[in-house]
């Protein structure tokens, strides 16, 4: 049973679950507790050692039953055979062609195929050898297990062939009806038996490859990829982790937040903290240091930009609790107040009512007027605790880049950041004002993939 | 104590807790394996509970330590009784004149002081916080650390030298050693990752909403004068609830105080409109009760049933 958990250990591993060798000990221990009898209390103690994540318990429900589900039915012998016909069972297998004679001897006496068989068969199939070259899936499982069936004869066609070889033998021994009806039953329910374990040694074996379905890696990839070139099925899957990501940063700034140096000496506090103390200053009281940043967001939603605003917009708001107030505007042409929609619903619905109410036009996007209506509305939401954030590739269609407003921007705000998904040597080229641009900035970040954004926006939350 | 799982299911029904086989599972072996237990889930599942109905079963004493962001040592383990000791020496400033009075020299009154100032940090001005509280008590205990997600990531890397050795050295007093291991819970509510280092040493459990029938089972138990068939319309309604897109879904605390405050409104059945006057009792934002009444408006009323 222990090498079962260790094989089980492997394969979950390989899946990307983390299990290091103190859990893997303690599942052993777990189970020399609970015992092996009861199936449930199996499971539950191997799940609550091994799987330390509510999103690996899919893997370990998966997974379970092809450990742990017993051996499938047992082999049987054939039942209500008298010594004479057993005999006569015995005869006909020998007088069988070489080929199907060990087979054929195993089902009627009703032997399992012992690890080592199995393991020498898949050998044969040149299974074994498929298995490190192919990913794992669905289809390649069925097919391998086609081809070692194939190998230890145990297609419906061949077995049917073999059967009948032996009837005839039988019937040459002199058996009657009824025993050879015996014989034939018990041989077709164990080859029956046997296809299950094969097919289950297949799926054991594929499962602990390594790099089978790496999951992790498969992230990472995607992570690195430039989100303009992503599949909407991949998408999903980086919607789907944005949440994990948020959640790493968050505690990081949070954490910073608490080691970042005190402030000010604070008179009062260590006054009224110490009058336990008879009113001598043992211990000393600091202000906060206020480090949660505002945050004003200025995003071009036009179309090459969407993929990357609509991560941008999602982070920011799902990292609302580490920023004292975030306001965001989105422009194509012109500039939207869109922070009243992030009110109103959660980052998740919020991200596609802006990207459908504003939708993109042809070669339109405008900065520099979008930047003059912002500077006469909405410029007292810029203020000296404030970082500006314009998520955009500087084009501009040849419009006036009002670098004066940028300026003025500059003067009232803490910081400007500029985050832009084009590589730096494309910057100036065309109608492209990011060389203009840039000198304005107290940080630029190129944020073409979901990583490079999750350090652009770790930045920000770094302490200056 | 408890040799079978089964026993362990039966002590917790005992404490009016519905564990499932996986909860009684995980108590039997944190009770064979002396590790500690993480409970993971949304609020209000009863990972508290749990910790309090361990205790109860087995007869421990319940020592509680609630996490919040800025908990320290000083807080969670132990601190000085600087007021107190002030207070002792004032007292004593006669006693210590007297003491010292037959000392001739400088060096020797020095040394006579020194004898004396272990009683300055003895037992006697130590206050045990909840961790030394409980590695010093006597009887044996159940440590609940409730919400250990909001505490600090520097706390749970000092938790975790507790928790593997159960012993704390106190500079000035020296090792404190735990009389009897503790039982330990760590609840979680997912705000942020734990280390993996922590969960490596304990027993995951994650406490998921409970199942209709266990959810019925509950408010039964719970609140016995409820008519059966308000309880069952409530559970389906906050079973349904919870399949709702809501910023906060109903935990199960919440359906029990829903079904006490339809006990406390002598409520017969639940219509429509004993149903829009309590559905506060389970869901606290605005725009969810919007959403809430709007889906039971349209759906519930027919399949639940309501009038």
């Amino acid at each position: 049973m222990d090498t079962r958990v260790v094989e089980f250990v492997s394969a979950l591993r390989s899946r990307g679950v983390r299990v290091s060798l103190a859990e893997s000990a303690d599942s052993l221990r777990a189970i020399t507790a609970v015992g092996v009898m009861d199936r449930q209390l199996f499971k539950n103690a191997l799940k609550t050692t091994l799987i330390k994540e509510p999103a690996d318990v899919p893997t370990f429900e998966q997974l379970f039953p092809m450990f742990f589900s017993g051996e499938g039915a047992p082999l049987q012998t054939p039942q209500g055979l008298s010594p004479e016909q057993q005999e006569q069972l015995q005869n006909a297998l020998d007088q069988l062609k070489q080929q199907i004679r060990e087979l054929m001897k195993m089902l009627a006496n009703g032997e399992q195929p012992s690890r080592k068989q199995l393991d020498q068969a898949a050998q044969q199939a040149g299974v074994s050898a498929q298995m490190r070259s192919f990913r794992m899936n669905q289809q390649t499982q069925r097919w391998l297990t086609e081809r070692m069936l194939r190998e230890m004869g145990l297609t419906p066609e061949q077995l049917q062939e073999a059967i009948e070889a032996l009837m005839k033998e039988l019937k040459m021994q002199g058996m009657n009806g009824e025993g050879r009806e015996e014989v034939n039953e018990t041989i077709e329910q164990n080859a029956e038996g046997m296809r299950e374990q094969v097919a289950k040694y297949i799926g054991q074996n594929m499962l602990q490859q390594p790099d089978d379905n790496p999951y992790r890696r498969r992230i990472d990839d995607l992570m690195n990829r430039p989100l303009a070139s992503l599949t909407d099925a991949e998408t999903d899957e980086l919607r789907n982790h944005v949440r994990r990501l948020v959640a790493r940063l968050r505690s990081r700034a949070a954490l910073r937040m608490r080691h970042a140096k005190e402030g000010d000496f604070d008179v009062k506090a260590t006054m009224r903290y110490n009058q336990r103390y008879g009113g001598v200053p043992i211990e000393l009281r600091f202000k906060r240091h206020h480090l949660k940043p505002k945050l004003t967001v200025i995003v071009d939603v036009s179309t090459s930009m969407r993929p990357v605003a609509e991560f941008m917009l999602r982070m920011v708001y799902e990292m609302q609790d580490q920023v004292s107030k975030a306001r965001s505007f989105a422009f194509i042409d012109d500039i939207h107040d869109i922070s009243i929609t992030f009110v109103e619903h959660r980052p998740e619905e919020a991200v596609p009512i802006v990207l459908h109410e504003l939708p993109p036009g042809h070669y339109n996007t405008d900065l520099g007027g979008s930047l003059s209506t912002f500077c006469q509305d909405y410029l007292d939401t810029v203020d000296r605790r404030t970082t500006v954030i314009f998520v955009g590739d500087g084009r501009n269609n040849y419009n006036d880049p009002r670098l004066d407003l940028v300026t003025v921007l500059k003067g009232r705000a803490r910081r400007i950041v500029w985050m832009n998904p084009e590589p730096p040597y494309m910057w100036g080229q065309g109608d492209s004002d990011m060389m203009a641009y840039a000198p304005l900035c107290d940080a630029v970040h190129q944020v073409a993939t979901l990583q490079q954004l999750a350090d652009a926006i770790d930045d920000l939350f770094q302490k200056r | 104590m408890f040799n079978k799982v089964s026993h362990i299911t039966d002590a917790l029904a005992g404490q009016q807790y519905i564990a499932s086989d996986e909860i009684s599972t995980v108590v039997f072996l944190a009770e064979k394996m002396g590790k500690p237990i993480l409970a993971e889930g949304p609020a209000g599942v009863g990972k508290t509970e749990l910790a309090k109905a361990w205790a109860g079963a087995s007869g421990r004493e319940l020592i509680r330590l609630q996490c919040y962001e800025g908990l320290d040592e000083a807080k969670a383990l132990y601190e000085w009784e600087y007021s107190k000791q002030m207070l002792y020496t004032q007292l004593l400033r006669d006693k210590i004149s007297q003491v010292m009075s037959d000392a001739s020299t400088l060096s020797e009154a020095a040394d006579k002081l020194a004898a004396e100032e272990n009683i300055f940090f003895s037992m006697r001005f130590l206050l045990p916080r909840p961790l030394l509280r409980a590695l010093m008590s006597e009887k044996p205990v159940v440590l609940l650390i409730d919400e250990i997600d909001r505490a600090d990531a520097e706390f749970e890397a000092f938790l975790l030298e507790i928790l593997s050795d159960f012993q704390v050295s106190v500079p000035e007093i020296g090792t404190i050693k735990a009389k009897t291991q503790p039982a330990v819970v760590l609840t979680s509510n997912n705000t942020r990752e734990l280390s993996e280092a922590l969960k490596r040493r304990a027993l995951y459990l994650y406490i998921d909403y409970p199942t209709m029938e266990s959810e019925l089972n509950i408010v039964k138990m719970r609140v016995p004068d409820l008519a059966p068939m308000v309880a069952k319309q409530i559970v389906e309604v906050v079973q349904k609830l919870r399949q709702l897109d809501l910023k906060k879904s109903p935990s199960v605390a919440e359906t029990v105080d829903w079904a006490k405050a339809l006990v406390a409104i002598n409520a017969r059945h639940l219509d429509e409109k004993t149903l829009n006057d309590t559905l506060t009792v389970i869901l606290k934002h605005e725009s969810d009760i919007q959403r809430a009444r709007r889906a039971l408006n349209s759906k519930t009323t027919r399949d639940v049933g309501l009038r």
